[in-house]
């Protein structure tokens, strides 16, 4: 147990030192650098200044290992697009991203786990139902929800069409900024929750419904348990297995989505800094946010490696990999 | 289900095929009094029942996107002429039966040749991810051992990580603006890139056990060299299960262009595609007055609908998870 | 309907004070230093924190008074001497004096600042000389005469020296107030002070009570209690807060796309919109027309020639430009000065009618016609007139205009490929003179053109067909050269508006960049905004922040 652990830690500090450095070397070797958005007549002294000061004169090598040492004492750089350190942008566009991505997730098992319980276990005109929504809603990755979602708030001013906060949230304690986080988080978290509910769905209805055929359920059935109690007390949690091995691969399903959510409806979370990042070439935010990626990846994993861990007793004993 | 997955499936194949000979106008072709224009609506009653004609629209005022319909001169619709199912003529139309984008195109002919340009370059990426992902985890089945625990290993890095974010990453680091046939490439060669560990997985977990089957030894015995047993005897055993996995990727493909190309780092918005042409919905305050710029978002829909239709068939539900 | 300024009932009722409002800025400051950027987000903090000497008054033109009170110019128009305005305190209560005047020319001055607002102050490249010869009394001394006079002192914030002196001994300037400063430290004698500041989200600005200014009825100034300018990135994402009543003003001007979703809430009774006028920037269309990038390029012999740019001015259907790039909402245009510049626009510079038997007619005479019979003229070398034109990319109007310029220029035998590229991309290729042609629309960035000789002179960084020439590589460059020299230096008005017309037609006669349209500029605001005076230069509405309220 604790050997995997190990493994997976490990596993954990490759990811992030991997794709961050990937991405810092891939900025640098890209054509084009952020000195551009100095403008177009911006004198050249400033522009040297500007690529100085960011490492942009040495060579992508030496760069690279000056990034790492200070990395090493977490000093990440400056973000030369918004003029601040980048360890401060990140932490907050990754606080802001895992707001979503936890709600989201919490959505989506709250909807997905039940419905595909009712699903697995009956049939009839309401499982059906359930059946033909998951099906619309796994057709509907979250490029298209929050498209759909953006445009029926913009037309029937019902939620917020966007953002994170309104402004009037500014001057109000804490529980005044949740109220007001709480009404623009339904539309970003919803987009991003129902393809994933779909597919919790359909994983839950699969798996209890060869969860009823064991011996055993046949056999509580024999002895007269009532149905219900069945499917809820000896069916679904022999199909728990399934659903939280499910959990650890979401996490990469969830910032991929969030991506797509974040930037439609303009919250502030770490994919349009990423994006934002990218487009300009700002190197060390664009580092900085693949280094925070990988760690929200590898926390996700280990989360999602103790859950199934926790369901299935076998996991335990299994050598790492 | 299954059968009504396929039907749709292959009409928009068909649609996409057809498209030279189904769109109305090219898709190229930009009208510059119909910049914004609304949908061509097709009459068919007038009085009583008559064949299907339009009314041309005139521009009343550009900047208000206001059009009149000049009802005094119905105009009748043009079958099978000049290599088009159904037209107008030049100073009769134009007939655009989606309205018009910000530089006058018709849309629906758009819809209908970015259907070939999306599915295409799915297609296109679909294959190379499977080559890809068979060989490696083939390799990885039949060789065993530190080759396995190598290969496995890559594998499994690449599937964890966020698929959107490296595509967004690679696509970055190019050039921002390339010529249509490069950018085809590099798309098709990214998603390969991303979309192979899926495969490559599955392969060599059937590839290692049909490895201890007798067949395999006996094949050994005769003398049969080790690539020719995995090209000709063992990787066909895998192919019931690379073909689930195609109809997973697909989808995935076409959303990551659409994604990619909406965020503006896809194709160069001359090239009519549906991610392309998603960019014009991200104005919301425009697609209010104008919901047929959506149209796009449903032909996505469409089709991965169809495509986890026909999968459901199968009796088993795909677990779609990446992208 | 479209309601134009001024709409409001002459007697209006009292002004009510108090209350905030909301506007939207794009991109977050780079620094509130604004003498160490140039960025829109930093001049627009300035704006409502800073104070300077004098005024112009973004919807006249006309100077007024600001901090200095009143001022006399010596006849050789070389010395100005300039009353400072009694009374008037820093944010944090420290008085203001002739100290802060010296000191802040002497800050924008100083090599180590490396200040991008220098560039604008310096006069036949020499620094403005001052001396104080009492707390209240400035006494400013230009190398040579300069026509804009004081007016050039509207470029110039007055910092506090009590603030930043430190800074400026220790080589710091630069670094000094960046956006990491505490807000408090940020002392200003504008209308509003910094509140707070956080990163990605917002700048909030409360009034500052020690404002010096007075309202019309004795009053205190500003109205408002309170500005928020919260960071909104992208304009459909600012547009759809507007719609829904989370801002009352927005940064940037409508898109000509936007006019009917504004249209439609104005009618709805949500939103206003105002028409600010004609802009000042047209939409520009040049060749690289430098001949040391070009000399190798064959089609450079017949570029050069100003015929093939008429030819080209020829062939544009002005109209058909408006109409398609704007959707109707701008003027045509003949050169850089548009309509929107009230002061110096000039009717009668030379226009070139849409004639396409005209402008073949020009391109045959300079030896390019279609000689094997492709449709794209060539030279009898038969090299073909066919030209990669780059653009920014992402923006409507740029692909609506490149892709009228292809059409038209296709009826003359001109093939034309349209690229577009990012900002950045554009840039580099810009400077490097790597491109054959371009649209775009620089900015304009003062309205007298004696503040814009970096594009004006051959020399100049902002001249962009052929930047930073040693010796003018043309004759009527050297000519604009000259004259513009004189008209800078010159006091007379009426001999400057000469000068500089004399410019304007041998640009227009030469056609180096050409133009085609302005547009004309609509703006939206919130319903509850009042005493809105709309400029067509940016900020549009909040460069008169401190006369601005709100109804409830």
């Amino acid at each position: 147990m604790t050997a995997y652990f190990a493994r997976r830690l490990l596993f954990a500090l490759v990811l992030v030192l991997v794709v961050s450095s990937a991405a810092l070397l891939l900025t640098r070797l890209a054509p084009g650098d952020v000195t551009a958005q100095l403008g177009p007549f911006a004198a050249p002294e400033e522009v040297a200044s500007a690529r100085a000061r960011l490492d942009l004169d040495r060579s992508p090598l030496a760069q690279w290992v000056l990034w790492l040492a200070r990395a090493g004492r977490f000093d990440f750089g400056d973000s030369f697009l918004y003029n601040r350190p980048v360890r401060e942008l990140v932490a907050r566009a990754a606080g802001n991203t895992a707001i979503l991505a936890v709600v989201a997730l919490a959505a989506a098992t709250a909807l997905g786990i039940p419905l595909g319980i009712v699903s697995g276990s009956r049939s009839g005109p309401a499982a059906s139902l359930i059946r033909a929504a998951s099906l619309v809603c796994v057709s509907m990755p979250p490029l298209l929800t929050s498209l759909l979602f953006v445009f029926v708030a913009a037309t029937t001013r019902w939620l917020p069409a966007g953002g994170m906060t309104s402004v009037e949230a500014l001057d109000g304690r804490w529980s005044t900024w949740l109220a007001d986080v709480a009404l623009h988080l339904p539309l970003p978290a919803l987009a991003l929750a129902l393809p994933i509910a779909a597919t919790f769905e359909r994983l839950q209805a699969q798996s209890i419904a060869e969860a009823l055929q064991q011996p055993f359920v046949t056999a509580a059935a024999a002895r007269g348990v009532p149905p219900r109690e069945i499917v809820v007390r000896h069916a679904w949690s022999v199909s728990l297995g399934p659903i939280c091995g499910v959990y650890g691969i979401a996490i990469g399903t969830l910032l991929s989505g969030s991506f797509v959510v974040e930037f439609v409806a303009a919250w502030p979370g770490l994919g349009r800094l990423t994006y934002e990042a990218l487009r300009a070439r700002d190197i060390y935010l664009v580092a900085g946010c693949a280094a925070t990626g990988g760690l929200m990846l590898a926390v996700g994993m280990m989360i999602g490696d103790l859950l199934l861990a926790a369901a299935d007793p076998r996991v335990r004993e299994r050598p790492a990999g | 289900m299954r059968r009504a997955g396929l039907a749709l499936v292959t009409l928009v194949v068909v649609v996409a095929l057809g498209a030279p000979w189904l769109a109305p106008n090219p898709p190229d072709r930009s009208f510059a009094q119909s910049l914004y224009a609304p949908p061509t609506i097709v009459h068919v009653f007038d009085g009583g029942p008559r064949a299907p004609f339009i009314y041309q629209q005139r521009l009343v005022s550009r900047l208000e996107r206001r059009f009149e319909a000049d009802v005094s001169r119905p105009v009748a619709l043009r079958w099978f002429t000049g290599g088009r199912l159904v037209s107008v003529a030049d100073d009769e139309g134009p007939l655009l039966l989606l309205g018009a984008d910000a530089l006058g195109r018709d849309i629906f002919a758009r819809l209908l040749y970015g259907a070939r340009a999306s599915l295409t370059l799915a297609v296109v990426a679909t294959f190379a991810a499977i080559a890809i992902g068979a060989l490696i985890g083939g390799i990885a089945g039949y060789a065993g051992g530190l080759i396995d625990e190598t290969l496995s290993r890559l594998t499994e890095f690449v599937l964890v990580l966020p698929t959107m974010y490296v595509a967004l990453a690679l696509r970055a680091a190019l050039p921002l603006v390339l010529p249509p046939g490069t950018v085809f490439v590099m798309l098709a060669a990214i998603f390969a890139l991303l979309g192979w560990p899926i495969v490559a997985r599955g392969v060599r977990a059937i590839v290692a056990s049909e490895r201890e089957r007798d067949y395999v030894a006996a094949g050994h015995a005769l003398g049969a060299g080790p690539w020719r047993m995995l090209v000709r005897h063992l990787l066909p055993s895998t192919i019931g299960y690379v073909a689930v996995q195609a109809t997973l990727l697909l989808p995935a493909f076409i959303l990551a262009e659409a994604t990619l190309s909406y965020v503006g780092l896809g194709f160069p918005d001359t090239v009519p595609t549906w991610g392309t042409m998603l960019q014009d919905a991200a104005n919301v305050s425009l697609i209010g007055n104008a919901p047929w710029m959506l149209a796009p978002a449903a032909a996505i829909f469409i089709v991965v609908l169809g495509v986890n239709l026909a999968v459901q068939g199968r009796g088993r539900a795909p677990v779609q998870l990446e992208l | 309907m479209l309601r134009l300024w001024p709409a409001e009932a002459p007697t209006s009722p009292p002004v009510r004070r108090g209350g905030q409002i909301v506007a939207s800025i794009r991109a977050e400051p780079r620094s509130f230093n604004r003498f160490v950027s140039r960025d829109q987000s930093t001049e627009l903090l300035t704006m409502l924190t800073q104070g300077r000497l004098v005024r112009i008054n973004r919807a006249t033109f006309e100077l007024e008074p600001w901090l200095a009170e009143s001022w006399e110019s010596s006849a050789d128009g070389r010395t100005h001497t300039l009353h400072l305005r009694p009374g008037v305190t820093w944010s944090d209560g420290a008085p203001f004096t002739s100290a802060d005047v010296l000191f802040s020319l002497q800050a924008v001055f100083d090599p180590k600042t490396q200040s991008v607002v220098a560039d604008t102050l310096r006069i036949g490249g020499q620094p403005i000389t001052a001396k104080a010869p009492d707390a209240q009394t400035v006494v400013l001394t230009y190398a040579v005469p300069s026509g804009p006079g004081v007016r050039l002192l509207d470029n110039l914030p007055i910092l506090p020296k009590h603030k930043l002196e430190g800074a400026l001994a220790a080589g710091a300037f630069a670094s000094a107030w960046n956006n990491t400063t505490p807000p408090s430290e940020i002392v200003g004698t504008g209308p509003f002070v910094l509140r707070e500041y956080q990163a990605g989200q917002r700048v909030v600005l409360d009034r500052n009570p020690r404002y010096w200014r007075r309202a019309p009825d004795g009053g205190v100034l500003p109205y408002l209690d309170r500005i928020v300018l919260a960071i909104v990135p992208e304009q459909n994402a600012e547009l759809l807060r507007l719609q829904a009543g989370e801002l009352d003003l927005t940064s940037s001007e409508l898109r000509p796309e936007d006019y009917v979703p504004v249209r439609d809430a104005e009618e709805q009774g949500r939103l206003r919109m105002i028409e600010l006028g004609v802009g000042t920037d047209a939409d520009a269309f040049w060749f690289c027309l430098k001949p040391e990038a070009k000399a190798r390029d064959p089609r450079f012999a017949f570029v050069q020639r100003p015929e093939f740019r008429q030819a080209i001015s020829h062939a544009i259907d002005r109209e058909a430009f408006v109409n398609t790039a704007y959707l109707g909402a701008a003027v045509p245009v003949w050169g850089p000065v548009t309509p929107g510049n009230v002061q110096w626009f000039w009717s009668d510079v030379p226009r070139y009618l849409h004639d396409d038997t005209k402008a073949r007619a020009m391109l045959y005479d300079i030896g390019l016609e279609d000689r094997n019979q492709n449709g794209i003229l060539d030279n009898p070398s038969l090299v073909e007139a066919r030209f990669t034109v780059l653009t920014q990319r992402g923006i409507s109007w740029y692909e609506r205009g490149t892709a009228v310029l292809r059409e038209e220029l296709a009826k003359i035998g001109i093939a034309v490929d349209i690229v577009p590229l990012e900002f950045g991309a554009l840039i580099q290729r810009l400077l490097a003179c790597d491109y054959d042609a371009m649209y775009y629309r620089p900015v304009v960035t003062d309205l007298d053109p004696a503040g814009n000789l970096d594009f004006w002179l051959s020399s100049g960084s902002a001249h962009f067909w052929n930047i930073g020439q040693r010796t003018p590589a043309t004759d009527w460059e050297r000519r604009i050269d000259t004259l513009m020299l004189e008209m800078a230096a010159s006091l007379d008005p009426e001999r400057r508006r000469q000068q500089f017309n004399l410019v304007q037609q041998i640009f227009a006669e030469n056609l180096p960049v050409l133009y085609f349209a302005a547009p004309r500029l609509y703006y939206a605001h919130s319903t509850r905004l009042r005493g809105v005076v709309p400029s067509v230069q940016r900020p549009p509405v909040l460069w008169n922040a401190d006369s601005l309220s709100v109804t409830n």
